[in-house]
């Protein structure tokens, strides 16, 4: 077999689709097997135009002649699928240009299909982003930041001593008897406004909730970050939380009072639980703040063991009474109204 | 959380090969592969790759409104459901889906006859 036959048997046995294509009428004059499947069939002397809808011919030509090369791809119709193939036009010495073409569908199949991929993993990542927020969101709503930092590196809380701080606990007078009468839905509206209001004044006074109870509102300053005069800033808290109701009733058609009380000293924080987490503060101060506000009258203050000259003109001392025991240990209290 | 029948089969890797597999079937199919005769490759993989995900439990999000109006204009036969069907179990078997798996596949497809046979 002569060199000119091995070589034209090794151009029709190649997976690539081979032409050569006279660059003056662009007909083929030789084409291999792949080459003509592409086109269910192709005759020798074939216009390139004819079988290449598409391709541009002014461009091809021009290329051809000042670069001798000319890239390009095409869309082929085979039965029910269309064959994306890449043809690559070179001018050879023979003077003829030479044809090569790739079946690319596959590829541009596979493209397709990681582009839809990606957008479905795209818009699940953002899903689990949003739910990530809320989760935050959450979770800081139900513990402060640092411990929530703590929680998310480690997965547990260590307790936390923090000493001193001032405990405010905070309820509603004739709450049940209210309960008794509203509905549900008004009870709890009213109740998320005035809870609400709570966070946002106890906020300015460095006061971080630590849980409601029904109409119990509980809230500690000096956590997470001591403060120095948290005393006074839980005065200060307390004294806006009862100017509020008051001005509350005036524009509300319900109105409600509270009564304060107020405790400082040390307090420890964790989170407890194992399937539901809490957040909350345990120690005498908790416990006295909650004792004193049952002895409070309505819209007035029972502090218990506060630094009294730290506490400024906002409230008016009535009466100092060390009348109160946390168990054997005396108490020393004062009663509070706004100035 | 109970692992997916996507991720129990190698997640996307395996995936792609079992929606270009079933493409092919279905593309060479005498008597369901007419209805594909002038669709777009690029929406008929990306349904596909959609709908196979959406069937092992992986990241799609498919509602059966949306299987719905895609299905709508093509008018599909039962018969030709049944076919469709018998490919996708034929290629899910080919790749190593285990028989229990298949058939819970299947009972899925088989959930949303309602939603892609319409014939008109």
């Amino acid at each position: 077999m002569s060199i000119e036959a091995i070589n034209e048997q090794l151009l029709r046995a190649i997976g690539a689709g081979v032409a050569l294509v006279d660059p003056g009428s662009l007909e083929i004059r030789f084409h291999n097997e792949t080459f003509s499947e592409w086109f269910d069939e192709v005759k020798t002397g074939a216009r390139l135009s004819d079988l290449l809808e598409d391709l541009d011919l002014a461009t091809l030509r021009q290329a051809i002649e000042e670069n001798g090369r000319y890239d390009s791809e095409a869309t082929l119709r085979r039965k029910r699928r269309r064959i994306v193939v890449a043809l690559s036009f070179t001018r050879t010495e023979l003077g003829l240009i030479l044809l090569e073409g790739q079946n690319i569908t596959r590829i541009r199949e596979l493209e397709t299909m990681i582009e839809t991929y990606s957008a479905m993993v795209e818009r699940n990542t953002r899903e689990i982003e949003r739910e990530k927020e809320r989760v935050e969101k959450l979770l800081l709503s139900i513990m402060p930041r640092n411990v929530y930092e703590e929680y998310k590196a480690f997965g547990v809380v260590t307790p936390q001593s923090y000493d001193p701080v001032t405990v405010l606990s905070i309820e509603l007078v004739d709450f049940d008897v209210k309960a008794r009468d509203l509905s549900a839905s008004v009870l709890v509206s009213e109740i998320n406004d005035i809870f609400a209001s709570f966070d946002r004044i106890g906020e300015q006074f460095n006061c971080e909730r630590i849980k409601t109870v029904g109409d119990a509102y509980v809230a500690v300053c000096g956590l997470p970050e001591p403060i120095d005069n948290h005393a006074a800033s839980a005065v200060g808290a307390a004294v806006r939380f009862i100017r509020y109701l008051s001005r509350r009733a005036e524009s509300h058609d319900m109105s409600w009072q509270c009564r304060v009380g107020l405790a400082s000293g040390p307090v420890i924080g964790s989170v407890v639980g194992v399937q539901r987490y809490v957040y909350d503060v345990f120690g005498p101060a908790v416990n006295i703040a909650r004792s004193l506000r049952s002895l409070a009258d309505p819209m007035q203050i029972v502090g218990g063991n506060l630094e009294l000259d730290q506490i400024g003109d906002e409230v008016t001392i009535l009466e100092e009474a060390p009348s109160f025991h946390d168990g054997a240990v005396p108490v020393r209290t004062c009663r509070l109204v706004s100035t | 959380m109970s692992q997916t029948l996507y991720d129990k089969y190698g997640g996307f890797a395996s995936v792609s090969r079992i929606v270009m597999e079933f493409y092919d079937r279905i593309l060479d199919s005498e008597s369901v592969g007419d209805y594909f005769e002038n669709a777009d490759m690029k929406r008929l993989i990306d349904h596909q790759t959609k709908f196979i995900a959406y069937l092992l439990g992986g990241p799609a999000d498919y509602t059966g409104d949306r299987l719905e109006q895609l299905h709508a204009h093509l008018k599909i036969k039962g018969a030709d459901f049944d076919e469709m069907k018998e490919i996708l179990e034929g290629t899910l078997s080919d790749h190593g889906v285990e028989e229990a798996d298949c058939a819970a596949v299947m009972a899925e497809v088989e959930a949303r006859r309602g939603l892609i046979v319409n014939p008109g």
